[in-house]
């Protein structure tokens, strides 16, 4: 299945779009899609740190992800960097 | 949860002001009002400073923002008035970027529901500041890791 995630902070610097695509295994969780990021930065993306995709989150519109939680289906999906709020 | 509010301000369409968020959480029942103002600072470790872009992902941030306020109003009300905003855009040195202002009846609930409402923006708020330096670096901040596998803050901010 494809899975669309929005960038934000420091990714948006890798994607002037801010959206990357990638595909997935149906039923994949979290972390296939940290696997999959990981393997999309490093093939696309020169200044890619890896360092910084260890320390982001995943999220829905509603909730920061766990490492084992199936993808929802539909709706966006982001990936979220170190915050720095205030 | 009426008596709250909680928002995100696009800094080129409105700037955020303090004393409208003291207005708001004042009543005569109050006598005690707490206001935090976090304003954007002329440098940043030694480094001169012109502004500050915030990149907010604001469903989540909204989402959380309504949380933050209910968890405040749980434990510090029932009598209890919260203002929250906060900026999104491009700042400049000396604009407001966060208002936390809370009215209670008295100052100890005031003092402690801000103080927790704000490190909570600043540590669990998907917000992102990139600072933009005067010899024309921009750098996007270090900040708090939302991962399940880092807990805790290890930047300091």
């Amino acid at each position: 299945m494809k899975v669309q995630v929005q960038l934000f902070g420091a990714f948006r610097d890798y994607a002037p779009a801010a959206l990357v695509e990638l595909e997935l295994t149906e039923g994949a969780c979290v972390a296939d899609l940290r696997a999959a990021m990981n393997a999309y930065g490093t093939a696309h993306w020169p200044a890619f740190r890896p360092g910084l995709l260890q320390r982001s989150a995943f999220a829905s519109e509603t909730a920061v992800l766990r490492e084992d939680d199936p993808l929802p289906t539909g709706g966006t999906l982001v990936i979220l960097p170190p915050v720095a709020g205030g | 949860m009426s008596d709250s509010i909680w928002k995100l301000v696009d800094r080129s369409e409105a700037a955020i002001d303090p004393a409208l968020a003291l207005t708001f959480v004042s009543d005569p029942a109050f006598g005690g009002l707490c206001l935090f103002v976090g304003k954007v600072r002329e440098s940043n470790l030694g480094k001169p400073v012109l502004g500050i872009s915030y990149d907010v992902f604001a469903p989540l941030a909204l989402n959380g923002f309504g949380q933050l306020v209910q968890q405040a109003s749980a434990e510090f009300g029932p009598r209890i008035r919260v203002y929250l905003a906060h900026a999104h855009g491009r700042l400049a040195v000396g604009d407001v970027a966060v208002v936390v202002a809370v009215g209670t009846p008295h100052r100890d609930a005031a003092f402690k529901a801000c103080r927790q409402i704000i490190e909570a923006v600043k540590h669990q708020s998907p917000i992102w500041k990139q600072e933009h330096y005067l010899d024309g670096d921009s750098e996007w901040s270090e900040g708090c890791s939302l991962c399940d596998t880092h807990t805790h803050d290890d930047a300091p901010h």
